[in-house]
């Protein structure tokens, strides 16, 4: 209780995190805060209601999961980033006989595909194994079927198309990889994409991976940002162990590493690739 | 009390349609020794990732930047919200970033930059509302004031789009509503 005998968020946060098996604790305060606040007002509920029904009900606990934890993506969201992978990039990674990759934090799965399609470009799916990672239940959900709504409307097409500099203009190229239906602006990814992700639940603040392979690209867009600095530099340590040397960690335009673990990885545009640099561990 | 004793910790600016004109107006005349860190939230083109801090550092006298995830405020700098992120205000004064879903058909919202700076710097925060054609804005400067913030609203006659200011306006009675001269000199009256 704060001094005026008002339950805190961070109180709450306490109480969820002893009743379920979520830590919201080293979220990025405002956001976690504002979205508690919002799971507050569609439910009419106090703090202390919302803790006292976080401390019986399972199920409930599992809806406001849901609610705090953000599940917003978009195909190739900042195309020049994808173009830059596509040109400069993964084309090296051709002398592996496997690629293996981690998506962390993948929510309904836009960028999963996204990636899986510039290796399809690029001849080299068949060597790509995906291990998509979220804490979302529904957002997974989603990801497996690969349906999506609303993504033409939001120029999925346009951004696609400037990856690949296609000026055809007849969008041959992304009805490879997807249904589409516009009427109801819909857009459905097909069965051979699919098939090669393999989709399993997990919070990236636990502190274990779920697979034992090691991994060559670790792919983590706008995923971090809501995590506070010292969470932060625990899962980037933890991807730095699950890279094979020289494999790279793929982060949002506007995410950063910070001063320690600038030295352990090289930055290349938006590409931070594992240095062979070695350090006693901290 | 003078305003350059109330130790602002940070001001928040928000703007929409016709803003680019008044915000590098104002950054063109304030003191280069502007001792706050500055926080600039401009609705823009979600397609156009580009050129807002160049156009806005060719004539500035302090520097803009595009703030990385958590960086940290500092005085005398101004932070530019990136394209297609909403900004937030923490605690220990660094930014966080967000892409969760567009709020007043905008990210970044305007609302969550206000209301983040309140929640955290409280009476410690000034914020300006400039010329825009949406309600964004409006709430989150109202939530600086409840705080016991400084809110300046642009006044609507000198506005290219008066939407924003009045719609704040029509929630609250802001501390000051001025001109952007006024605006730039009460900027400058903090510096000591």
């Amino acid at each position: 209780m704060n001094s005026c005998g008002v339950m805190t968020y961070k109180e709450y946060l306490r109480v969820l995190k002893e009743h379920s098996p979520y830590d919201f604790s080293d979220y990025s305060d405002n956001s976690i805060y504002r979205r508690i606040d919002k799971v507050m007002r569609d439910q009419e509920l106090t703090l202390e209601q919302l803790s006292e029904r976080t401390r019986r009900d399972k199920e409930f606990v599992e809806q406001v999961v849901e609610a705090i934890t953000v599940n917003t993506t978009e195909l190739f969201r900042d195309p020049a980033v994808w173009k830059y992978l596509y040109e400069k990039h993964l084309p090296s990674l051709a002398a592996n006989n496997f690629i293996n990759i981690w998506h962390a934090g993948c929510s309904t799965g836009q960028e999963v595909y996204s990636l899986l399609i510039l290796f399809n470009e690029l001849k080299l799916l068949d060597k790509v194994r995906v291990f998509a990672t979220d804490i979302s239940r529904n957002a997974l959900e989603v990801a497996k079927k690969g349906v999506y709504q609303n993504q033409i409307d939001r120029g999925c097409i346009e951004n696609f198309n400037s990856v690949f500099d296609d000026k055809t203009g007849d969008n041959t190229r992304f009805l490879k990889y997807f249904d589409v239906d516009e009427q109801q602006d819909r857009i459905g990814v097909k069965p051979f994409l699919k098939e090669k992700i393999k989709f399993i639940r997990h919070d990236l603040v636990k502190n274990d991976v779920p697979f034992y392979n090691k991994v060559d690209v670790v792919f983590c867009r706008n995923v971090l940002i809501y995590f506070n600095v010292k969470l932060q530099n625990r899962i980037v340590q933890r991807f730095h162990e699950g890279l094979y040397n020289n494999g790279i960690l793929i982060l949002g335009a506007h995410e950063g590493l910070s001063g320690f673990f600038k030295t352990k990885f090289d930055r290349q545009g938006p590409v931070y690739k594992k240095s062979n640099v070695f350090h006693l561990r901290y | 009390m003078e305003l350059s004793d109330r130790k602002f910790k940070v001001v928040v600016i928000g703007g929409s349609a016709g803003s680019f004109s008044v915000v590098s107006k104002i950054l063109s005349q304030l003191d280069p020794g502007f001792p706050v860190p500055l926080v600039l939230c401009l609705h823009r083109l979600k397609h156009v990732r580009s050129g807002l801090v160049e156009g806005l550092n060719l004539k500035s006298r302090i520097p803009v930047v595009e703030p990385f995830d958590k960086e940290k405020l500092k005085p005398g700098v101004a932070m530019l919200a990136p394209s297609n992120y909403h900004l937030f205000v923490e605690f220990d004064s660094t930014i966080s970033l967000s892409t969760e879903e567009v709020y007043n058909h905008s990210r970044p919202a305007i609302d969550f930059a206000y209301s983040s700076a309140a929640y955290s710097f409280r009476e410690k925060t000034l914020g300006i509302i400039l010329t825009g054609a949406n309600k964004d804005g409006a709430k989150g400067l109202k939530s600086i004031k409840d705080k016991k913030g400084y809110t300046i609203v642009q006044d609507p006659t000198t506005c290219d789009v008066e939407t924003m200011p009045q719609s704040a306006l029509k929630l609250f009675e802001p501390d000051q509503v001025l001109t952007p001269d006024e605006i730039v000199k009460v900027l400058n009256s903090l510096v000591d």
